[in-house]
């Protein structure tokens, strides 16, 4: 097991970093200082703060040999022609002979990078120094805490009797408790689908359908997606699936956008306003329900909110997050609090965690056919966002994403059965 | 960059879907109060440039223009994911099927002020709405074209399995812009009385 981090950029092969010319010179080390307060206010290196202005080497005999950048070249200008005249009027006066090399355009994200760049041209590095938690590693403690909270995911996922949905657990990390989960509720909103009302020839389908799900995920853990086409009831993974004439989508309401993480959202806010009920709210909430009436006369479908928490029967969750003295401060959206999936989450859900203000994303399974944090987009490297999460995939052993493992009556396995 | 008024960005929109079959629907869902006058002029407008949009400016009788300023805790509920929701309902009580819920969509054009975020964008994608016409772009959160090209099709990533191919709408923006522009910013200057303060920064900063 092991928790990998997704930086905002993709990672470049440390021999394919993106470079940038430079003129620098040769100079005597006693005229050094003197250029290089000269150098620096005349042509500062504001983009290329990682690269050192001087570079120092051994030469055979053991004489020390200073070389200082002087400016940055276009790409293919002339020599002299591109030179700022004050860059020019240094040269000439200490008879520099000006030559175009080559530096490292971005800092280095890791040792590795690091040193591929000091070949090049000596550059710094500094580790990441995030305020999230985690991005230099975790302790033996918050491993674990980690871990457990993703096999719930993976839990709640399975724990549908006919299908593999993706699943999403919010968690406050300060407290270690839950805050709201939910899986996907496309074919079944505002319903849910017991055991019972299963016919025995679908239940067979189930079964076959399950035997599959092993080596599909197993498949998908190896990267290749090509057999993903039997895992189409995880939303993420099959955004566009969903007008596809469906199994059990006869009879109840179904709603194409309500992927885990949208509905794990909606539960959690429902949650922040049964908790901290203000004026605003029951304001609002009064001119709202007019305004409803008049959308919705003679609606038995109203969309009601699942309040406080929707947690899969039979489970050992604890809910105490419900009960929180009166001196707690009511929480901006979803600021301080993680959140577990076990697919990737399309761009749809992820840009709903920026909106939501999620501070860090853990996800089991990478989604190449929609994924947002990495595998078709990157949101958490768009700059412009107001937002950035960092993003987190778990490792977990084959045999914790066993989806389809069948026990007597029971059609899921479940995969925390072993830690009992 | 002022953090303090990047908050209520996200909600500044308002929007409409407009059905091009026999029924039309239209739904104004919004944050603020609908600016009808603007939505007039603009659907005049587009009126005159193209001819699939229905002779259907009388409609505008049925719009409902609702405020959920109350939702103070969900930073997702925009106007078009609103818009979705009252369709879905409406037509779903109808009893139609999944299919011809579908079918409707592919039928439906969105009018929004700003550019819909890449949370909608991809929303509408997923949904398979036929055309999105927007007033100004969303330069931070912009989901078609933008910061993100949710709206185009065009994907190294080909299904076999038809049903879970990408798809794209087409998108025209600059409809009214100034407009639209002016109406946000009207709505910007009565601020977010639900933003903490101070407003927390983002993390960490990434790689320049």
């Amino acid at each position: 097991m092991g928790i990998v981090y997704i930086p905002p950029n993709p990672p470049i092969p440390p021999s394919q970093q993106p470079t940038v010319s430079v003129y620098a010179s040769v100079i005597e080390p006693k005229i050094a200082n003197t250029l290089v307060r000269r150098l620096n206010q005349i042509a500062p290196l504001e983009n290329l703060r990682h690269v050192k202005r001087v570079r120092k080497q051994c030469l055979d005999g053991g004489k020390m040999q200073l070389t200082v950048i002087l400016c940055l070249a276009c790409e293919n200008g002339s020599l002299s022609g591109s030179m700022p005249k004050d860059i020019v009027e240094l040269i000439n006066s200490y008879q520099l002979s000006a030559f175009v090399t080559k530096v490292c355009k971005y800092a280095a994200l890791s040792k590795e990078e690091w040193e591929e760049q000091c070949k090049l041209w000596p550059t710094s590095y500094h580790p990441p120094t995030y305020n999230i938690e985690g991005i230099t590693g975790f302790s033996e403690e918050e491993s674990q805490l980690i871990f457990s909270f993703m096999k719930l995911a993976i839990r709640l996922a399975t724990s549908t009797n006919d299908q593999v949905v993706n699943a999403a657990v919010i968690v406050d990390p300060s407290s270690k408790q839950i805050i709201a989960s939910a899986c996907d509720q496309i074919h079944s909103w505002n319903t849910t689908v017991s055991k019972t009302s299963l016919e025995p020839g679908q239940l067979e389908q189930s079964a076959v359908f399950t035997s599959c799900l092993t080596p599909v995920v197993g498949a998908m853990l190896n990267g290749s997606a090509g057999r993903s086409k039997q895992l189409t009831d995880v939303s993420c993974l099959h955004p566009w699936h969903w007008p596809q004439p469906q199994l059990l989508a006869s009879s109840s309401f179904f709603h194409p956008l309500r992927h885990a993480a949208m509905v794990a959202i909606e539960s959690s806010a429902a949650g922040d306003r049964l908790l901290f009920p203000s004026n605003q709210d029951i304001r609002n909430q009064c001119s709202h329900e007019d305004d409803m009436q008049s959308v919705y006369s003679n609606s038995p479908a109203k969309r009601q909110k699942t309040v406080p928490l929707e947690v899969v029967d039979s489970e050992p969750v604890d809910n105490c997050s419900i009960i929180v003295g009166p001196e707690q401060v009511r929480p901006y959206l979803c600021t301080g609090y993680d959140i577990y999936l076990v697919w990737e989450p399309c761009a749809m859900c992820a840009m709903a965690l920026v909106h939501q203000r999620i501070r860090r994303i853990f996800y089991a399974l990478p989604n190449p056919n929609a994924g947002a944090l990495g595998s078709v987009h990157r949101l958490q490297g768009e700059k412009s966002l107001n937002h950035h999460y960092a993003v987190f995939r778990i490792l977990l052993p084959e045999e914790e994403l066993m989806f389809g493992r069948r026990e007597g009556n029971v059609y899921w396995y479940n995969c925390c059965e072993n830690d009992k | 960059m002022a953090s303090g008024s990047e908050v209520e960005e996200d909600f500044r929109y308002c929007c409409c879907i407009y059905g091009t079959s026999n029924t039309v629907e239209l739904f104004p869902s919004s944050l603020m109060i609908l600016n009808i006058a603007s939505f007039s002029t603009c659907q005049a407008k587009i009126a005159m440039d193209s001819l699939e949009v229905p002779v259907g400016l009388g409609l505008l009788k049925c719009r409902i223009p609702y405020v959920r300023q109350f939702i103070v805790d969900e930073a997702t509920r925009h106007a078009e994911m609103e818009a979705i929701d009252v369709l879905l309902e409406q037509w779903q009580r109808t009893g139609i099927s999944v299919e011809q819920v579908a079918e409707k969509f592919s039928n439906c054009i969105l009018y929004v002020t700003c550019e819909p975020c890449i949370m909608c964008a991809a929303a509408l994608s997923i949904l398979g709405i036929k055309k999105v016409y927007y007033g100004c772009a969303n330069d931070k959160f912009g989901g078609c074209g933008s910061i993100l090209s949710l709206h185009s099709s065009s994907s190294e990533h080909q299904f076999s399995d038809k049903g879970s191919q990408r798809k794209g709408f087409s998108c025209t923006g600059g409809i009214l812009a100034s407009e639209a522009i002016s109406l946000l910013r009207s709505f910007n200057e009565q601020g977010n009385p639900n933003a903490p303060k101070p407003l927390r920064q983002p993390e960490h900063q990434p790689r320049k």
